[in-house]
């Protein structure tokens, strides 16, 4: 049985419909990458995972539970076992790095304070900064921030990390030490599922990948299938311009 | 002008003076954290609430705003009585300058619950927040932090101009003990002086207060003065 199985969901924005029909699975451990040109829904369809985005059709089964979306408290258990991290790091400004990840835990979940904070530092010492509890957000770089976020997510303890372009707003020199937090996760045997243009990293660390185009899945396939010998047009096309550079 | 300053007067009622302008602090201070609770509910329903809610907000603030704060007094002091509510005049001028207060800081509270980056909403909200956690977590020390100057103003306003209303009920507060000394003796010039200064050194400590309040609290880098 796949960990994340994603069948036939659909999506919309208002009245526009922005996904039409998305299927995958993802394996226990695994690693799926969603790639494809801008505005193909990729993001969306993280967003949908986590409720943030309403899905109209289809369903979403964590090891085999459909996650029913219309019910508040079904979308909050969901949420207890993905975790999301945002291209934008989202974090909390007015808090500490510390609080950033232990918040969630100490005040929604109601685990012992001296528990969740020993376990976040753990998780800041895996994601390499073990010395920036006590700093604040913007006293951090971006890949830094990045990784806070990272850790803040793995807080919460989820079974699938869900990555949303995380490198996409980083200096070029930052995105390696992002990527080496992944990998790291990767090792440990986390489930993930990432949005990247990252068609190098994407390459090594899945082990499957996802194209999506226009808000339908064009083709999946295993990395080499897909980068080496696309069968769709479309993605021939695609990766004929990105691979290129 | 031939004037005699005679201070003397004054001096020996001060005693008195500071208890007004005492009176006048926590006047001011209790109206302030009431309106702020008011503000922050009421922005918050103007900002996530049912549309019959945010109506209901609406109304509340363009009465309270488009008519004077005396007249909201005079209406709980004089008007409450005749259905057979009687609350004492300083009870009157808090609850008066509370729900005035209220209003105006809804408006400013707005501000700041707009200008929350809707990403860090997002953030909370997947990290299992409800919306109450998200405003507690997130909105209000955005707030707190980012219209930091604009609130500190209005307490000033509130402090100063708000409670001075109290004298027209009866309120020993600051400018009401004035004028009843001063209508002892008829050293109104004198003593006015004197008022006036006890009101600028009373907005001078509340600055500081504030400003420490704001550095300790939200690191908010607040100038002192």
């Amino acid at each position: 049985m796949p960990h994340l199985a994603v069948s036939g969901v659909h999506a919309n924005y208002g009245a526009l419909e922005v996904l039409h029909g998305i299927s995958f699975d993802v394996d226990r451990g695994g690693i799926v990458s969603l790639v494809g040109p801008s505005g193909s829904g990729k993001s969306t369809v993280l967003r949908t995972l986590v409720g943030l985005t309403r899905a109209t059709r289809g369903t979403v089964e964590i090891d085999g539970d459909v996650i029913d979306y219309r019910s508040a408290r079904a979308i909050r258990a969901a949420r207890d076992r993905m975790a999301i991290v945002f291209q934008q790091y989202n974090l909390f400004q007015n808090m500490t790095v510390l609080r950033n990840c232990t918040l969630a835990p100490v005040k929604i979940k109601r685990r012992p304070r001296s528990e969740v904070e020993a376990e976040a530092r753990d998780l800041l010492a895996l994601v390499g900064l073990a010395d920036k509890a006590d700093a604040y957000p913007d006293e951090l770089s971006g890949g830094q921030q990045q990784r806070v976020a990272i850790a803040r997510a793995l807080a919460l303890r989820p079974d699938i990390l869900l990555l949303d372009e995380v490198t996409s707003a980083l200096d070029p020199e930052l995105v390696g030490e992002v990527l080496d937090t992944i990998r790291r996760l990767s090792d440990e045997g986390m489930t993930m599922l990432l949005v990247s243009h990252e068609m190098g990293f994407v390459r090594e660390v899945s082990n499957a990948v996802v194209f999506m185009d226009a808000g339908r899945v064009v083709e999946t396939g295993s990395p080499a299938q897909i980068f080496d010998a696309p069968r769709s047009d479309r993605a021939r096309d695609f990766f004929g311009k990105v691979l290129r550079h | 002008m031939d004037y005699t300053w005679q201070f003397n007067v004054v001096w020996r009622n001060f005693d008195v003076l500071l208890q007004g302008a005492w009176l006048t602090f926590q006047l001011g201070v209790f109206a302030f954290a009431g309106g702020t609770l008011v503000g922050l509910i009421g922005a918050a329903i103007k900002t996530y609430g049912p549309l019959p809610a945010r109506l209901l907000v609406d109304v509340y603030v363009v009465f309270i705003t488009n008519t004077p704060a005396l007249i909201q007094i005079y209406f709980l002091y004089f008007g409450l009585p005749e259905v057979g509510v009687r609350w004492s005049s300083e009870a009157c001028v808090l609850i008066g300058l509370t729900l005035n207060a209220g209003a105006y800081l809804t408006l400013i509270l707005r501000a700041g619950f707009l200008s929350v980056r809707t990403t860090e909403m997002e953030a909370g909200e997947t990290l299992g927040m409800s919306r109450l956690q998200q405003i507690r977590y997130i909105v209000v020390p955005h707030i707190a932090k980012s219209i930091y100057p604009a609130l500190a103003n209005f307490f000033i306003v509130v402090l100063v101009m708000g409670t001075s209303v109290g004298a027209l009920i009866g309120v020993d507060e600051l400018t009401g003990t004035a004028i009843n000394l001063s209508t002892v003796n008829y050293r109104w010039l004198e003593y006015f002086t004197v008022t006036a200064g006890l009101y600028v050194v009373l907005t001078l400590v509340a600055s500081v207060g504030l400003a420490l309040l704001g550095r300790w609290a939200f690191r908010v880098k607040a100038r002192i003065v």
